[in-house]
């Protein structure tokens, strides 16, 4: 641990590993908030496919079904939520809200429901060899980057391709470009033949998931280990809804915002260490306090809010019907 | 060629009548207590004894059943004038969801201003400092996104957002750093703790044979009164209602809106911060977890009760009944503790939030004769 070059590539290595779940959870939310919902249920949502993901996953003995039930799981919340919003016109802020809470509850019930009988995620070769590091040939064997990004687990790739494949989506397919004529203009959209309902529903089911498979990672990266105090997303959710807004809706930019917002995350706990091990140069950090760390994402993220609001600048990627609900009688 | 139409279209309805609406509720509410009974029988709990005592919140048969009363209160007061503040904005359009930073924020002030003079004032006027510390904290906090709101149309639902987490780590700040300026925190300790306020920062109570009337809970009685009186018989609550409705018909009224929405917002924000100050008081002592989510809770009762000052006083009792009876049952039940509450809260929420659509709005059968044309 007190070799230069371990403790910083160890804590390159953590600024990936830790916050992945982070960027699952992003583009999932900008999915969703492309069709023109604000889905404050991310948190909720998460935590929901992670305990069924992880519960299935165990069952199966199989890193592809806890997947699947974490997408499905979650992605029936995306359905709950467009019943009520598009179908039934309830308020979005209030049914993301409810989400969370009830997600959570339904979270800690489970959990301290099974009790005893808990599955350990030892007791599962098939998530533990899934989760398993894969280290690329050649690459990984590269000093400091090798260790820091190329022998990660499979769940670490599958992040940076879903957000890549949304981001290819949303710019260069005709369905994903509807999709947006969705978010800014449900009306104009609909009057030109574009089935806003359908759109709305598949979208919010589909970015539940995508969050859900975040909510899974955190349970793999947690080691399974249930905790009555904490919910495994602690709070990831709604990094994930600032981070939206950090990465102006875009979700290739969302993969460097995730690296940046997790940079502080992981600088929270690396500080010391580098701070030890680089006296001179890094002595500093350990003045920083560790709240200043946790704070920073919502800090950072309020005051490009603001920023953005105040310049009004054109490339603003905020869907321009972003939360409001979108009646087709009062067209 | 056959074409395809819905089977139904919807058309708004006449306001319904309030049995209607109750109906709806007391729906929700027995179809929520079923969901969980359903849940509480697959872990193997019994659900009429749980739920007996739940409702009961375990005060017969105690041999202190005024402590839980006063305990009760302490829970109810913060989530009852967080909700009526909330509604306050919500009125208007303004979704301050910001409640968590503003009850914070609140706090902090009301306990800074315990630390610092509580040796020195007597109790009445230190309660009543703590309580403007808590309201100006709050509000100033609250009023400042209104402010960018009307300047520059920021986006208040995600600022307020954002603020309640840079709240909650301001006040982590001052838990967990040991240094010698920090006056918080128990000297005695080792570890980093906040101390006990002075004994005169603790909120008023009138004893009524053992038991201690909290008088946070009379405060609130008048909060809820004077703001029924400002929202209904004056032309300030006149103009919230206007502004909610449609910002440009006020404009064209002649009314200013910014002033409008500035000023109610810092009102609602004030009132927040209030309850923190409340809190801290009956407490006597500041603590990260401060809220116990009334920011969260309250936008949920506020909207159960439609922002009617009448139903908001319903439903948080309502919304206490269930998390302080949640946490008396489950001492019983390993298997279940207070989040089981949480659950039911959502349940009867989306109840809620889909029953509203019928009474708004109905949906009426397209005739076969239309859909052949």
């Amino acid at each position: 641990m007190n070799d230069p070059i371990n403790v910083l590539t160890l804590f390159l290595f953590n600024i990936i590993l830790v916050n992945i779940p982070l960027l699952y959870g992003t583009v999932g939310e900008i999915l969703v908030e492309k069709s023109g919902s604000l889905d404050l249920g991310v948190e909720g949502t998460m935590a929901i496919g992670a305990i069924f993901g992880y519960l299935a996953g165990c069952a199966a003995n199989s890193l592809a079904v806890g997947l699947l039930v974490s997408f499905l799981t979650a992605g029936l919340c995306g359905l709950l939520f467009s019943l009520l919003t598009v179908s039934l016109q309830a308020n979005q802020n209030v049914t993301g809200l409810t989400i969370t809470t009830f997600g959570l509850g339904l979270y800690f019930f489970v959990g301290k429901g099974i009790g005893e009988r808990w599955p350990a995620m030892t007791a599962s070769e098939g998530l533990v060899k899934g989760y398993a590091s894969l280290e690329f040939p050649l690459l990984s064997k590269l000093p400091v980057i090798g260790k820091a990004l190329f022998s990660h687990n499979i769940l670490v790739y599958l992040g940076i391709a879903i957000a890549i494949a949304v981001w290819w989506y949303l710019n260069f397919t005709k369905t994903g470009l509807r999709l947006r004529a969705v978010g800014e203009n449900p009306g104009a959209a609909d009057s030109v033949g574009v089935n806003t309902l359908l759109y709305k529903y598949v979208h919010l089911i589909v970015g539940s998931g995508i969050m859900g498979l975040g909510g899974f990672y955190m349970a793999l990266y947690m080691s399974g280990s249930f905790e009555g105090s904490n919910c495994w997303i602690n709070g990831y959710g709604w990094i994930a809804i600032a981070l939206v807004i950090f990465a102006n809706w875009n979700p290739a930019l969302a993969i460097l915002g995730t690296l940046v917002f997790g940079f502080f995350n992981t600088l929270q706990i690396y500080s010391g260490p580098l701070a030890g091990v680089f006296p001179g140069p890094l002595g500093w950090l350990n003045a920083i306090p560790p709240q200043l760390y946790k704070a920073l994402p919502f800090l950072i993220t309020a005051i490009v809010l603001v920023a953005s609001s105040v310049r009004k600048r054109e490339g603003s990627g905020q869907p321009a019907a972003l939360g409001l609900n979108y009646f087709r009688e009062e067209r | 060629m056959k074409k395809r139409q819905p089977l139904f279209h919807v058309v708004k309805r006449e306001q319904a009548g309030p049995s209607r609406q109750i109906l709806a509720y007391v729906a929700a509410v027995v179809l929520a207590l079923s969901v969980g009974a359903v849940l509480l029988t697959v872990q193997g709990v019994e659900p009429v004894t749980f739920y007996r005592q739940l409702l009961t919140m375990g005060i017969p048969g105690s041999r202190y059943p005024w402590r839980s009363v006063e305990n009760f209160i302490k829970l109810f007061v913060p989530l009852l004038i967080t909700s009526m503040a909330l509604a306050l904005a919500f009125k208007m359009r303004f979704w301050n969801i910001g409640g968590e930073g503003q009850f914070i924020m609140g706090a902090f002030w009301a306990g800074f201003a315990a630390m610092k003079l509580g040796e020195i004032l007597p109790q009445p006027l230190m309660v009543l400092v703590m309580t403007l510390c808590g309201a100006l904290g709050g509000g100033l906090y609250g009023v400042f996104v209104a402010a960018l709101k009307v300047r520059f149309d920021t986006n208040e639902t995600l600022l307020t957002l954002m603020l309640n987490y840079v709240a909650l780590y301001f006040l982590q700040y001052f838990a967990e750093t040991k240094t010698e300026w920090n006056f918080f925190l128990d000297a005695n300790s080792a570890r980093p703790k906040f101390a006990k306020f002075p004994e005169n920062s603790q909120m008023l109570t009138i004893p009524i044979g053992p038991f201690q009337l909290n008088l946070s809970l009379l405060a609130a009685a008048v909060i809820c009164v004077l703001l029924y009186i400002y929202l209904n018989y004056t032309k300030r609550g006149y103009e919230i209602a206007v502004v909610g409705d449609s910002p440009n018909t006020a404009r064209y009224a002649g009314m200013r809106v910014g002033k409008i929405v500035i000023r109610t917002i810092f009102l609602s924000a004030a009132l927040i911060g209030l309850a923190g100050a409340f809190q801290v008081s009956s407490a006597g002592v500041l603590s990260t977890s401060i809220t116990n989510d009334v920011g969260w809770t309250g936008v949920v009762v506020a909207w159960l009760a439609k922002l009617n000052t009448v139903g908001i006083v319903a439903a948080s009792l309502l919304i206490t009944v269930l998390q302080f009876g949640c946490q008396a049952a489950s001492t019983a039940y390993p298997s279940i503790d207070a989040n089981f509450a949480n659950l039911l809260q959502g349940v009867i929420l989306f109840i809620v939030l889909a029953a509203d659509f019928f009474t708004r709005f109905k949906l009426v059968p397209r005739s076969r004769k239309e859909a052949v044309k």
